[in-house]
């Protein structure tokens, strides 16, 4: 064995589960692998020599007993505040929900995964770490914003990285990586102590070299064992337009084989409105992108200040609240609960830049009046409901960009209504 | 100064954030784009996608 970071996680643990492996020895050398290798690739840009070897000392023996991982900046360490990529802690020092599930597994966090700044952003060149290169060729990026944890797994500094992914932030890093990300389903773990691009699409993710290390984390972070099928009579749809429009050569060829190499039956698919996906997560996105306080934001990267207060203006017009999802109860739910003054935009018949019918149109007052809101998570046991901006001021929007302000909204509505029925309904124009 | 950027300024500065021309730039060049994107919703008629009522006690349970 030439380093023990090129076993794969299975590997590790099932080596160090037949005391082939000082777990010890592993934590030394995967964090002096991370000291050497990482440089032109800045996946890993702190590490924790003393905190690993204190997680080991205190490890149960799971299924993950003794293994290094590093963990996305977006959770929060019980050592260290979650800072997303950014200057500043944006949540507390806690034990985030996932790293409890990893750590009651008996896992290892070695370090803090580079992301892209509050991950807003795919390609993993903005942190305040600084940018992430591709460990093939560290000149291109990694991807984002999980790319920390996909250029670690790819480079082998680690062989399993705690992620997240509200649209694509796990799955498209490790694919520009070439390693396994899995996007775990929104709800199946435990969200405290997480900053989340958005409140109903972020959820934590794996990454590792193989399906199998995939699911072995997995299955740590879900706290149950992943049904087990050899997949043999699997039927898979394929919708080949239009994703497969302008796809290179060599990736077409590339899955065809991984298709027919799997047996499955493949079942060529079209499927109706879906130019209506790209706008509808879009909409959601910015309808629950939540910019952080006032102080925060001007340590933020241009670029990424600027996505944050153009959410903010999209977020007050008619087409994002075509999209909300409204809470429906015998006295008026969230309408009453929620109305505040309102912020409304001059109102304008024609927007003089985009030439948008509803630019400026859907006012506050008339958002409130849809009972409108366009959230729904927190940890609050029965009800799970949490308005975002649409439903408030503008002003209320600062500072509560983090888990403990969305679980206070949510307690809000929660008190505020009668378990009901959520339904979509159109915003008033 | 436009009516874009007299809107932005005010929504901004209602939120406590300083904003400098450069930043009223990027965030126009980033609205007007995602105006273009979300512009397909226009054509959406909600009476073509009936509502399925979804009943909250039966969120998942995080804890």
């Amino acid at each position: 064995m030439s380093h023990p970071q090129d076993l794969s996680l299975h590997e590790q643990a099932a080596a160090i589960a037949r005391g082939d492996l000082d777990p010890t020895e592993l934590i030394s050398t995967t964090l002096l692998r991370i000291v050497e290798r990482d440089g032109p690739i800045n996946s890993t840009p702190v590490v924790f020599e003393k905190e690993s070897m204190a997680m080991l000392h205190d490890a149960p023996r799971g299924a993950l007993y003794g293994v290094p991982i590093t963990v996305k900046d977006m959770f929060a360490l019980p050592w260290r505040a979650a800072r997303n990529g950014s200057e500043r802690d944006l949540i507390s020092a806690t034990a985030s929900g996932p790293f409890r599930r990893l750590r009651d597994a008996g896992a290892v966090v070695v370090g803090i995964a580079n992301q892209h700044e509050l991950g807003m952003g795919t390609t993993g060149a903005i942190s305040a770490y600084g940018p992430m290169g591709n460990p093939w060729n560290p000149a291109t990026c990694a991807g984002g914003s999980s790319g920390g944890s996909a250029a670690a797994v790819s480079a082998r500094l680690v062989a399993g990285s705690l992620a997240s992914d509200s649209a694509g932030s796990t799955r498209l890093p490790a694919s520009y990586c070439g390693v396994v990300g899995l996007k775990l389903t929104y709800g199946s773990v435990p969200y405290d102590g997480y900053f989340g691009a958005s409140t109903t699409f972020s959820a934590p993710g794996v990454i590792a070299r193989d399906a199998r290390d995939a699911r072995l984390l997995a299955e740590a972070l879900l706290d149950r064992p992943l049904a087990s099928s050899s997949g043999a009579p699997l039927r898979v749809g394929v919708v080949r337009t239009p994703f497969w429009d302008d796809v290179d050569p060599e990736i077409a060829v590339a899955c065809e084989s991984a298709l027919r190499d799997a047996e499955w039956n493949v079942v060529e698919l079209q499927i109706e409105h879906l130019e209506l996906v790209g706008a509808a997560v879009l909409g959601r996105l910015i309808a629950e992108a939540s910019p952080p306080s006032a102080d925060v934001m001007a340590t933020l990267s241009r670029p990424t200040r600027a996505m944050l207060l153009a959410s903010m203006l999209a977020s007050n017009i008619a087409r994002v609240g075509r999209l909300r999802v409204a809470i429906t109860s015998a006295d008026g739910g969230l309408a009453s609960a929620m109305s505040r003054p309102s912020t409304a935009a001059p109102t304008s018949s024609r927007c003089s830049i985009c030439s948008s019918t509803t630019f400026h149109s859907a006012s506050r007052s008339a958002d409130s009046q849809a009972t409108a809101i366009s959230g729904s998570t927190s940890s609050q046991k029965g009800v799970r409901t949490t308005p975002t901006r649409s439903g408030a001021p503008l002003e209320d929007a600062r500072g509560r960009s983090n888990n403990a302000s969305a679980r206070s909204r949510a307690s809000r509505a929660s008190r505020a209504i009668t378990p009901g029925a959520l339904k979509v309904v159109d915003a008033p124009k | 100064m436009g009516d874009f950027e007299n809107w932005a300024n005010a929504t901004f500065r209602q939120s406590h954030i300083a904003v400098d021309d450069d930043d009223l730039a990027f965030v126009q060049l980033i609205y007007v784009s995602t105006m273009t994107r979300l512009g397909v919703l226009d054509r959406l008629n909600l009476d073509d996608f009936p509502s399925r009522a979804i009943d909250l006690r039966r969120a998942p349970d995080l804890t």
